[in-house]
């Protein structure tokens, strides 16, 4: 007796199997992605994000430790989306450090700039 | 039945078509990231520096208002739109900081301009100062010697065979403290000579005291002591012959030679 296996039947099948696995699957664990994130947050470090970005840097770490206990829990879609944004948190902090800096590089300049204008006025009256 | 059947389809058809036809879905993380994105599109500095990020920006806006489009989960567009904002961030701050870096750069060509100004200007100083000096030297009659500048007051501004300084030598002396007022690195060194006519005791003697007048000549024009030498040569050292009248007066003399501006003098 040959089961029953119309084409229609298999590719509902196939179409509802492959549902169900894009929905409920965890995924690969997000490996990758943790080394990324972990990566830009040494970047952000190395620009001084700690001394001018500290709550943005803050906020990118705690985002690696929650996604942490997600990869531990088996959640690795959550997770994978937490070190994602903590990637471009890091990344945003770095980049904000490295703006205030040059921005603090321009005040100084100036106002060595400015020294010298003094002085050099000073000495020509 | 097949009225009813195809009133429902007909429906169902519309429905479809307004769907399709209407606006597209609104979702507020994915307008806050539109704005941002927007906000930097046409930034010069930002296409120079933050092309990268701005492209990444775009490509994840455009994957949300997909996601949304398709009706996705909202915290999977909500996601995706954190990211397009972030990129958009960080594209803007790296076009902020090229701009920043640009203004550096210009900010120490100005600045090496300035101490190279200010160089030349010192120059200029120090050779004003310097011609200032001669021109204060070529009215005190400072004459240059191998041991520096020598000022000599001669016999006639003395009282014959006397030490006190006549009003002409005093007018010298104050000539003297202006000068050494005015560059307070100098000193003197004040030596008193005699001709060989006397007793080698008295001219000695002599030549002390008349170098002692003219130091304190000095202090009182308010030189401090510890810029003053005093020593008196007595018929050492002549400057002529002691064989004529005329000899003999330019021997008998005070010489001031005024130091370096270290304050170093060479002395005999």
């Amino acid at each position: 007796m040959r089961p029953y296996l119309s084409p229609t039947r298999t590719l509902t099948c196939i179409a509802l199997a492959s549902l169900l696995v894009a929905c409920a699957g965890p995924g690969p664990k997000p490996d990758s992605e943790l080394q990324s994130a972990e990566s830009s947050i040494k970047q952000a470090e190395a620009s001084d994000a700690r001394r001018f970005q500290p709550v943005l840097l803050n906020q990118a770490m705690n985002k690696v430790a929650d996604a942490r206990v997600l990869i531990n829990q088996e959640q690795y879609k959550d997770a994978r989306h937490m070190l994602q944004q903590a990637e471009v948190d890091a990344q945003l902090a770095g980049a904000r450090a490295e703006t205030e800096k040059a921005r603090r590089a321009v005040a100084e300049i100036n106002n060595n700039i400015e020294n010298l204008r003094q002085q050099l006025n000073s000495s020509q009256q | 039945m097949n009225a009813i059947l195809s009133i429902v389809f007909a429906i169902g058809l519309s429905v479809l078509m307004v769907g399709c036809a209407s606006t597209p879905e609104q979702n507020a993380r994915v307008d806050e990231a539109r704005a941002t994105y927007m906000a930097i599109e046409q930034d010069p500095n930002v296409a120079r520096s933050g092309a990268a990020q701005l492209r990444k920006a775009k490509l994840e806006l455009d994957r949300a208002q997909t996601l949304l489009d398709e009706g996705a989960d909202a915290n999977r567009v909500d996601h995706v739109a954190y990211l397009a904002k972030r990129h958009a961030e960080i594209a803007m701050q790296q076009g902020k900081r090229a701009d920043l870096e640009q203004e550096i750069s210009s900010a120490e060509e100005r600045r090496k301009q300035l101490m190279l100004q200010m160089k030349s200007n010192e120059a200029n100083q120090a050779r004003r100062e310097a011609e200032a000096l001669r021109a204060e030297m070529a009215a005190l009659k400072a004459e240059k010697t191998e041991r520096g500048m020598v000022l000599t007051l001669g016999d006639v501004l003395f009282d014959l065979n006397k030490a006190d300084l006549k009003a002409s030598g005093k007018r010298t002396v104050e000539r003297l403290a202006d000068f050494m007022k005015q560059y307070p690195e100098r000193r003197v060194r004040i030596e008193g000579y005699t001709d060989s006519t006397g007793a080698a005791a008295y001219n000695q003697e002599l030549s002390e005291r008349r170098a002692r007048s003219v130091q304190s000549e000095l202090l009182n024009q308010g030189i401090t002591g510890n810029r003053i030498e005093v020593e008196g040569y007595g018929e050492a050292y002549p400057v002529a012959t002691n064989d004529t009248g005329a000899g003999r007066q330019q021997n008998r003399r005070v010489e001031i030679v005024i130091s370096d501006e270290s304050g170093s003098i060479d002395t005999r």
